[in-house]
């Protein structure tokens, strides 16, 4: 056979279009990594000046010109846990629903439709969703239980999605194994699925955990306080949230120049607790990874 | 894989055909030896005989490789089974026509009575061990067992003219006493060449036997039926 | 009476046919291996025997598949029940994320059996037909995930044995192992079928070739031909099988 004549100096070409590329690539990245700690840097140099004990564990003070954010800190991490407790239960079940019992058919074709849809959906409508039904037509009035109510149908697409995607993932040998075996669906489900799923559901739970801590819009209309400075006694009451201390302090202060020092350590303690929650979650994977492998 | 196995067994069946011809010429100048006691002929059928036994050593390591590479199954494994028994076959075959080569070789006779050789029907042995010889050569390389089969009867008049040849050496033996070392000689070519015979009944049976499931399967819905009774046997 | 009798068996994805009118029988204890190439039904027919084509939406059998002479498509089969007397083997070895001694017992324990000592007995015998139990017997606690290839997968017939099925089905499963692995499971097989049927789906003909005492070749959702495999080895009565097995397809 006769061997095509290549073109001259195509090699060179070749390899040098691949280098730009590369090089490329490699600015493009390197750039996102910038940018991210150019903010991550300009909170801490702004912020960390006003870290102290006190900070953390005093309610503000002085019409808000001093002192500390604890009640913030404090509501946002019962928001976290109000909001996991209505959305884990409902979305992990859903999930399991979607991807176990009726992967196919147009029931959960329309589900999924749905849930992305909601997904879509700008956080400040879930805020006045959640302002009408929980607060106005239930009757719960800004509490943190409508927040927490709120949060949760907030976070629920993605709790509802990770599971999907986790379980979608673990192959069929293994649900046909089970089943195989004389073994019912909830059994499967219970014993093989789902702690194979398990490492990736925490894994989105936490993430979405991190997501509502950081939610403004959905508890501006259902829970957040302006200013509450004691600690809420009951689900019942209000709270105040770090996301919205910041929103309210920056914006509608009494002295915006005295608070913008609380601004910037409050946006670090809100960081800081989401960069937590995130270790947390690959923490917990590769703790449950392990798990599967070695147990 | 499937062409490969094709070309590997289109050239173990080369292999064979020239094998086939080679002990044919080896036979045919036998019988020109005998006939006309051409003793440099038959030293030149001695020298050959090595190249048959070097050719039944390469089919032997070809059908071993053969073998060992590619698994045959079924038709193929027939095949090639065949091929090894037909081989050995021809190789003896080939044998014998050197025998009967070393014979005129080293007879110590001048001339051949031809009233001898025509009662003794050394001619028509001859030529019935060639025709059964290239009857079989084409039914192999045509893959046709009717033909194959049709040479399993012609070994009967090998063994009857050889069962005859005994006797009348005895006679003539009686009355030439000084022929009496080539009859007993002579005595040598019509065993070889009813051996020959035998191994070419082999080769008829090879042939038939590696055919035979082909043929029998081109006919689809007689032998449904067919086959059927030996499953439900068991 | 037949272990097995399949009757005139259609089957239907949808709208496709995927089984045409199979019928055939197996003996108790005997080894008999599906062939064909992929997409031929072969598959698919070894799951209508623990009736896991149930799990495919829009499937349909018309038919009969007798086990023990009990239709096992008839109205009222508990197919738990069914699955426990016929186990599986997979393609891939599919342990699950337990520790070996778990996964063996799971068949057991999924049935409702808690007697400790039971469990430990049966998991014990059962890692012991599997031939297995030498080399995981220090370390039954360990994920199985820790075994190798082969390991796994004698450990998943390991936990198929442990529920005493009758009838052992295999697809594939040395498909994804190495020579030797290949080897041992095989072994395995001559060796189970003391105990149990077994029908087995294999791509590799000399395995079919091998363990198997009957041979049924599928193409294109038929039956083309079942016989005793030296039979279909050296004179398959079929053209279709023979390309097939010669590797002269199509």
């Amino acid at each position: 056979m006769e061997s095509p004549r290549y073109p001259d100096r195509y090699d060179l070409r070749k390899r040098r279009s691949q280098w730009v590329a590369f090089a490329l690539f490699r600015v493009f990245s390197l750039f996102i990594a910038f940018v991210l700690f150019a903010i991550l840097g300009f909170i801490i140099y702004k912020g960390v000046g006003v870290i102290s004990w006190d900070f953390l564990t005093e309610p503000p003070t002085d019409g808000m010109t001093s002192g500390g954010i604890f009640p913030a800190i404090v509501g946002t991490l019962l928001l976290m846990l109000g909001s996991a407790i209505v959305a884990f239960p409902v979305g992990i079940m859903s999930g399991i629903y979607m991807n176990e019992y009726a992967s196919r058919g147009w029931l959960v074709r329309f589900i999924r439709l749905m849930t992305n849809n909601l997904s879509g959906v700008p956080s400040i409508v879930f805020g006045l969703f959640g302002m009408a039904l929980f607060v106005k037509y239930l009757g719960f009035g800004d509490s943190i239980l409508a927040g927490s109510l709120t949060l949760g149908l907030l976070s629920l697409p993605l709790v509802i999605r990770t599971t999907e995607e986790a379980l979608k993932d673990i192959p069929s040998s293994y649900r046909e194994g089970s089943l195989a075996l004389g073994a019912t669906k909830l059994q499967t489900i219970w014993k093989v699925i789902l702690p194979m799923g398990m490492p990736r559901i925490i894994t989105g739970l936490i993430l979405s955990l991190g997501r509502v801590s950081g939610e403004t819009a959905p508890i501006l209309f259902t829970c957040a306080a302006y200013f509450f400075p004691q600690l809420p006694s009951s689900i019942f009451d209000q709270c105040m949230a770090l996301p919205y201390h910041l929103y309210v302090i920056s914006t509608s202060g009494t002295d915006i120049e005295a608070q913008q020092p609380i601004a910037y350590g409050t946006a670090l303690v809100l960081i800081a607790i989401i960069l937590v929650v995130n270790l947390l979650a690959g923490g917990m994977r590769r703790y449950f990874e392990n798990r599967l492998k070695t147990k | 894989m499937v062409k490969f196995i094709e070309s590997e067994l289109v050239q173990l069946r080369r292999e064979v055909d020239q094998m086939w011809t080679l002990v044919y010429n080896q036979m045919d100048q036998a019988r020109q030896a005998v006939m006309t006691l051409d003793r440099q002929l038959a030293q030149q059928i001695v020298v050959r005989e090595r190249r048959v036994d070097a050719f039944e050593l390469k089919i032997d390591s070809d059908v071993e490789d053969f073998i060992a590479l590619y698994n045959p199954v079924a038709v193929d494994l027939r095949f090639v089974l065949a091929i090894l028994k037909i081989n050995s076959d021809l190789e003896r075959i080939g044998d014998y026509a050197d025998g009967i080569a070393r014979f005129v070789r080293d007879i110590d006779v001048q001339e051949i009575d031809d009233r001898l050789l025509q009662d003794l029907q050394v001619d028509t042995m001859f030529t019935l061990v060639l025709n059964m010889l290239e009857e079989l050569q084409e039914a192999f390389n045509e893959e046709d067992a009717e033909k194959a089969a049709a040479v399993l009867g012609m070994d009967d008049q090998l063994d009857r003219i050889k069962r005859a040849s005994g006797g009348i050496l005895i006679d003539y033996a009686k009355h030439n006493t000084d022929a009496i070392p080539l009859c007993f000689e002579f005595g040598g070519v019509f065993r070889k060449l009813e051996r020959t015979g035998d191994h070419l009944t082999n080769i008829a049976e090879e042939i038939v036997f590696y055919i035979d499931a082909k043929v029998l399967k081109h006919n689809d819905s007689q032998e449904k039926s067919d086959k059927k009774s030996p499953e439900g046997k068991k | 009476m037949k272990k097995i009798e399949v009757k005139e068996v259609d089957f239907y994805y949808g709208k496709f046919h995927a089984l045409k009118h199979i019928s055939m029988e197996v003996e108790q204890n005997d080894v008999v291996a599906f062939i064909g190439p992929s997409g031929c039904g072969k598959s698919t027919f070894l799951r209508l025997f623990n009736r896991m084509n149930d799990l495919i939406p829009g499937s349909r059998l018309t038919g009969q598949v007798l086990i023990d002479g009990r239709d096992i498509y008839a109205p009222g089969v508990e197919i738990d029940r069914l699955r426990k007397e016929v186990g599986m083997v997979f393609q891939r070895p599919n342990p699950f994320p337990k520790s070996i001694f778990d996964n063996v017992a799971y068949g057991l324990r999924v049935n409702g059996i808690r007697d400790k000592s039971f469990i430990a007995h049966r998991v014990e015998e059962a890692l012991k037909g599997a031939a297995l139990w030498n080399e995981v017997k220090d370390k039954l606690k360990a994920s199985a995930f820790a075994l190798s290839g082969g390991q796994q997968q004698r450990l998943c017939i390991a936990r198929a044995m442990a529920v005493s099925p009758s009838v052992l089905l295999m697809d594939e499963p040395a498909s994804a192992l190495d020579p030797i692995s290949t080897a041992k499971i095989e072994e395995l097989i001559r060796e189970l079928k003391k105990e149990v049927t077994i029908i087995i789906v294999t791509h590799n003909m000399q395995q079919a070739a091998r363990v198997s005492d009957r041979t049924a070749f599928f193409y294109m959702g038929e039956m083309v031909e079942c016989g005793e495999t030296k039979m279909i080895f050296t004179n398959p009565s079929k053209e279709a099988t023979q390309n097939y097995i010669t590797g002269r397809f199509g």
